[in-house]
């Protein structure tokens, strides 16, 4: 019941928000804070919860196979904490956003629940085509906020999402269209066993076809020529569902569907590990040379993912924990950087670093929590995401000491451009902004991005709180389970 | 007996306290109340020293062991989060926090009327916390905590003052450095975990294991991993420590304010790689490459800094120098293995070169923020107070017989001697080094304080004694700079209670280095003697070279010419190394890869949109066309399906 | 004389061509509609003409179908009429070739 709801009321809650006042737009966002918080709870009631799945309902059968597709849903140690960051940062998402939108409020609320329930289906989706399903709509939703309330350049950004992203899961959608024809079920399982079955040029097809998707989607070097531009032109409360909660649906792809069926394919899974630490030194270095606060971010977050996409294909015992813990933390660290960019270019009206500046001697919240915020997002000791980055450290240090080297020269590097932006944004002299009244972040605001920000201390001292959820459930396991629930099926 | 957690408690709640006073009473045009705020930031450390005070005196020989719960658990990583309180831990302690509530108390004379007031006392307090954890860990991730810990505040209160660029582009060099150190720490730990996997990570455990004979075969075949982590821990230290090759951060820290620059930058976040070392002792013996790397590396970077600090005109950047000259010399004393000898010079060091920079401060507080010392000049007079703990601090740093400093650099150099065949050498050099440092130091203090007044009318009009808050603390120190070597002085048949302090920490280690190589008998009297010469050599040549007129004073006192090759050396070198082809590369990666992946991306879009642009052509403008054409399509398909419909 | 099934059939078929004539050569676009509606009558005619074909009881289906016809043909003429006035003001023409414009 948890799951369903956690996947099916966001749709009715964008239907139902359809029904408020356009214009009374405090009232709206009231009852949309309320929706998205009640969101919030039952996330961290389905964290207590851990494993979880709901009897399967029967879809339709696939035209031109035998295999019959389910309404499933599952619920385990990575994903429950992936519905988790979906559900805080969207509830983020429409607090920050009560400063921006004004009579707008109604409609943006609306994109946000459905693409709220799109992400949760994508987490929570144990059926292979109902995991595209969800993974395909995640597009409609956000491209259309980015084209409607985006930056200067929104329509060519959103386009560019939608298209980069649509076509790169394309090829995804008839490998597993081949994979359920030849195979007897839709559960990760099934496909595993349906892909051994075929040739050895066709595995590698398959594989590329799969990573394709979730490579777009994370986004990984050569195919984040979307990313940094829809993250920049998306509206900050957008920006920071996008990078907080969306982009985990990559690596939460390649860990959930592509690691179980394509696993025992070592030289692949070798050369996506290579991948993601180009991907990570790549966007620590675009990052030190962006002059944009939020394309700054989007390189960033690029960076971070790529390091957790090479701890995934290290493949090392530490590997999850280290993966979960890192994508939690970057989760909580990128939404709140991008909900105060967002507070500090409209104090700046821009958002070139250059223009910016002094911001803390006006505004001594803000500059306290948005150097917070950098400052857990460099990986210090006592944050969550130094745990995530240490022990991803050690799962690359069991593959061998170049992974490993590299991913300490993201560690330098990321500390480089951290206080490259915190010296553009909050120091310096306020010279621009002096002329214009004082401006302060809103209480609400400051809040809910102090909540955020005490949650990734809280994480940075007692890790165990998010790596308790998977005792009892490790990867193999939930394949096993799947396999043992045929029956089922 | 109170526990150990107490200690790092009260500073965090400082912290705390300090941060909401700052954040509420920032919409307030004049700042907080500076009475309460100054009581609140020096009571939490002050209640930290009490209880690290009372600790100490019941503490049993083997020391305190506490844990308070897992941090990081999983099957093949398991960390808990534990204090250890010991000989070591407990020296470092005392000073750390006596030291940190006593420059708290300056600060609130130094900062006062400045606007962020509270918010510099919540970053003092929060060193305080990250000092102590650092210090107090039973682990290595628990102290890397700490080591990060203080590596943030030291960056935050270098760049207190950022509305000024330069100051925080001080600050980010300082963590960018440090951080680089920092990841040398961090595979220092993976080295450990791939020996013997983490449970190695806590010091007793690892402790245990080095000096266990069982594993002595294990320890035999993992020798080349060892030494790595030996190297990446050292390699850590020296940038925590400013040792050659990560030392540039340190003089460029000066930015920060000057009690800043003696809490952290002198007495006590630069020494943790002393303590580092010190604790990873029985660990090191084994390695004596790596010992010898260190000893090197100390006597280069004493002897680099020593000249580089005959150079400087700033006032705060000759103390910075001296600083990695002196902390150069607590790593020759690690690496030749005797331990204890380089925690006690960290202990003295503490005392006079904070005092040394809190004399700094109140000159450049009178002065109104004029640090050039071609500027200064017969302050004796107006601030005896002043001069008077400068000159404790002269005496003790340069080794004036009975000061503090004299006690634990003759340790060093006698220790340097007796260290094997290379001794007579390193003692050379060592001491030569002594003799600069007498150099410098004494031009500081003449040009400072004797002479005449060189600076602007209007300024000397201003000069006054420091105010109370100031003077207490200063006088505190110079007495520490005074008498502190007493703990431990050679001469003094029974004054070594230091070292039996350090013995169960270090002991086994120094036995163990120490029947590596015959011991050489000296008189100690002799090494006395000779470092006394030292330091009057020093002095008569300062006297002779510096009290005189001294030219008119031009430019923004940076040195130049051979000056500032020498003093930059490492700067330029940082910069050929890594600022530079990082720069490259991501020019490289900005501009012609990530333009080819945008080519390459339009160039499909535009591909796509052409053929698209093409076919659209079709449909637009002949709306009747169309119908006609689809009813044309519908006709055929149906006509095709009622002639071939039999056959489908 | 009596009237004949194929009477109805050949008199529907030329009100479709009519229709369907309409619908593609006008350019205006109440013409193109009231060609549609030509021809969609023109269907329910030919309807009813099959029915009379049949039987009393079997008649009945194919009298019912136009009704429904009829009755969905006035809801769509309702939202259809509406849709071009709005197109109409906006575009400020009854040309249907001017509303092709559907370039992203």
């Amino acid at each position: 019941m948890l799951l369903h709801l956690l996947v099916l009321a966001p749709f009715a809650v964008a239907l139902l928000m359809v029904a408020t006042s356009g214009f009374d737009s405090k009232s709206t966002s009231r009852i949309a804070i309320l929706f998205g918080a009640i969101f919030t709870a039952l996330s961290i009631r389905l964290i207590t919860v851990g494993y979880a799945a709901t009897s399967p309902i029967e879809w339709f059968t696939l035209p031109g196979t035998s295999t019959t597709l389910y309404y499933s849903l599952i619920s385990q140690g990575i994903n429950v904490w992936m519905v988790f960051l979906s559900t805080t940062v969207s509830l983020i998402a429409l607090i920050a956003a009560r400063e921006s939108f004004g009579n707008n409020y109604k409609n943006f609320a609306i994109g946000i629940f459905a693409l709220l329930g799109a992400m949760n289906g994508t987490f929570l989706a144990s059926d292979a085509v109902l995991f595209f399903f969800f993974f395909e709509a995640m597009v409609v939703p956000a491209a259309i906020l980015i084209a409607a309330y985006g930056g200067k350049d929104r329509k060519a950004a959103a386009m560019n999402f939608a298209i980069y992203t649509l076509a790169g899961s394309a090829p995804m959608a008839i490998a597993l269209w081949y994979l359920l024809s030849v195979g007897t079920g839709s559960s990760a399982g099934h496909l595993f066993m349906a892909y051994q079955g075929v040739s050895a040029p066709i595995q590698t097809l398959l594989f590329v076809s799969f990573a394709l998707a979730f490579l777009v989607k994370t986004p990984l070097f050569p195919f984040h020529g979307w990313q940094a531009q829809a993250y920049a032109e998306a509206p900050a409360p957008l920006s920071a569902v996008l990078a907080g909660a969306m982009s985990k649906a990559g690596v939460y792809g390649f860990f959930f569907w592509v690691l179980p069926i394509f696993g025992s394919d070592s030289s692949m899974m070798n050369l996506m590990m290579w991948i993601g630490l180009f991907t990570a030194v790549y966007g620590a270095l675009m990052a030190l040379r962006a002059t944009d606060a939020k394309k700054l971010l989007a390189f960033s977050s690029m960076g971070h993912l790529g390091l957790a996409i090479a701890a995934i294909f290290s493949l090392s015992p530490t590997m999850i924990p280290a993966v979960l813990v890192l994508l939690v933390a970057h989760g909580l660290s990128s939404s709140s950087q991008f909900i105060l960019t967002g507070v500090a270019e409209r104090f700046a009206e821009s958002r070139e670093l250059k223009k910016m500046g002094g911001l803390a001697a006006r505004n001594p919240v803000f500059g306290f929590l948005f150097g917070f915020a950098c400052i857990a997002a460099l990986a210090v000791p006592g944050t969550a995401g130094f745990i995530g980055e240490f022990l991803i450290l050690l799962s690359l240090w069991q593959v061998g000491p170049v992974p490993a080297i590299l991913a300490g020269l993201c560690l330098i590097l990321s500390a480089v451009y951290m206080l490259r932006f915190i010296q553009a944004v909050i120091f310096g002299k306020a010279d621009k902004v002096e002329t214009r009244p004082c401006h302060k972040i809103s209480p609400f605001d400051a809040a809910a991005v102090g909540v955020l920000l005490l949650l990734l201390v809280v994480f940075g001292v007692r890790p165990a709180l998010i790596m308790d959820s998977l005792n009892g459930a490790t990867q193999d396991e939930v394949v096993a389970d799947m396999e043992d629930s045929e029956d089922v099926f | 007996m109170i526990p150990l957690w107490l200690i790092p408690l009260f500073p965090i709640i400082g912290t705390i306290a300090l941060t909401t006073i700052a954040l509420s009473s920032s919409g307030s045009k004049q700042g907080p109340a500076e009475g309460v705020t100054g009581a609140v930031a020096v009571f939490f450390p002050l209640l930290s020293f009490v209880s690290v005070l009372v600790l100490s005196l019941g503490m049993p020989l083997e020391g305190i062991r506490q844990t308070l719960g897992t941090w990081i658990s999983l099957p093949a990583f398991q960390v808990d989060i534990g204090f250890l309180f010991d000989g070591l831990s407990r020296i470092m302690l005392l000073f750390v926090t006596g030291i940190t509530t006593l420059i708290a108390f300056y600060s609130i004379g130094y900062m006062r009327g400045d606007k962020s007031f509270a918010r510099y006392f919540a970053y003092i307090n929060l060193f305080l916390f990250s000092m102590i954890i650092l210090v107090l860990s039973d682990s290595l991730p628990l102290t890397f905590l700490g080591w990060e810990g203080v590596g943030l505040c030291s960056y935050l209160l270098i760049g207190f003052w950022h509305a000024d660029a330069k100051n925080s582009k001080a600050g980010n060099k300082a963590f960018i450095v440090n951080r680089v150190g920092d990841v040398g720490f961090l595979f220092g730990m993976l080295c450990l975990i791939s020996i013997g996997g983490s449970a190695l990570l806590s010091y007793d455990y690892l402790n245990a294991w080095l000096l266990n004979p069982v594993s002595a075969e294990m320890i035999g075949t993992a020798m080349p991993l060892l030494s790595l982590a030996g190297i990446l821990f050292f390699f850590g230290c020296t940038g925590k420590s400013a040792q050659i090759p990560l030392l540039t951060w340190l003089p460029d820290a000066m930015a920060g304010p000057t009690p800043v620059s003696a809490l952290i930058h002198a007495a006590t976040m630069v020494t943790s790689g002393v303590y580092l070392l010190a604790r990873l002792s029985n660990l090191l013996v084994l390695i004596p490459i790596v010992l010898n790397v260190i000893l090197f590396v100390g006597l280069l970077t004493a002897f680099w800094a020593a000249i580089a600090g005959l150079f400087q005109n700033d006032i705060k950047k000759v103390l910075a120098y001296s600083t990695i000259s002196q902390l150069g010399f607590m790593f020759m004393a690690a690496g030749v293995a005797a331990f204890d000898v380089s925690i006690f010079h960290v202990f003295t060091h503490s005392f006079f070169k904070a005092a040394l920079f809190l004399g700094a401060g109140a000159v450049i507080h009178s002065l109104t923020g004029e640090q050039d010392m071609r500027r200064m000049g017969g302050l004796i007079k107006k601030m005896p107070w002043t001069s008077l703990v400068m000159i404790f601090g002269f005496l003790a740093i340069i080794g004036f017989p009975g000061f503090a400093g004299f006690w634990s650099k003759d340790l060093i150099l006698e220790k340097l001697y007796v260290s094997g065949p290379m001794g007579p050498f390193l003692y050379g050099g060592a001491l030569l080094t002594a003799v600069i440092t007498a150099v410098y130091m004494g031009r500081l203090i003449i040009m400072t304080f004797f002479g005449k007044y060189r600076g602007s009318a209007e300024k000397e009009a201003h000069i006054h004694e420091a105010p109370a808050t100031m003077l207490i603390p200063m006088l505190v120190l110079s007495i520490g700079s005074a008498f502190a070597g007493f703990l431990w002085a050679g001469l003094i048949p029974g004054a070594e209670i230091f070292r039996e302090m350090l013995a169960p920490v270090v002991g086994a280690a120094q036995a163990h280095a120490s029947s590596a190589h015959a011991a050489v008998h000296l008189s100690p009297w002799v090494f006395a003697a000779l470092g006394t010469l030292a330091a009057l050599l020093g002095m008569f040549i300062a006297w002779k070279l510096f009290m005189r007129p001294m030219p008119e004073a031009k430019g923004d006192g940076e040195p130049e010419g051979f000056r500032a090759s020498w003093t930059f050396a490492f700067d330029t070198l940082h910069k050929w190394i890594a600022v530079i082809p990082t720069k490259a590369m991501a020019w490289f990666l900005d501009v012609v890869i990530n333009n080819i992946i945008l080519a390459a991306q339009w160039l499909t879009m535009g591909i796509i949109e052409i053929l698209g642009d093409g076919v659209r052509s079709l449909q637009v403008r002949k709306v009747g066309l169309q119908m006609a054409l689809s009813l044309f399509g519908m006709t055929l398909v149906i006509a095709l399906v009622v002639i071939y419909g039999g056959l489908l | 004389m009596e009237l004949q099934a194929s009477y109805i059939q050949i008199v529907a078929l030329l009100l479709f061509a009519i229709g369907i004539s309409v619908t593609l050569t006008r350019r205006n676009v109440f013409f193109v509609l009231m060609g549609v509606e030509l021809a969609l009558n023109a269907v329910n005619l030919s309807f009813i003409g099959f029915a009379k074909t049949l039987p009393a009881t079997a008649s009945v289906a194919g009298q019912i179908l136009p009704l429904f016809t009829i009755a969905v043909a006035a809801a769509e003429a309702c939202i259809g009429l509406a849709i071009v006035i709005m197109i109409f003001k906006s575009q400020e023409s009854a040309d249907i070739d001017n509303y092709s414009n559907m370039k992203g």
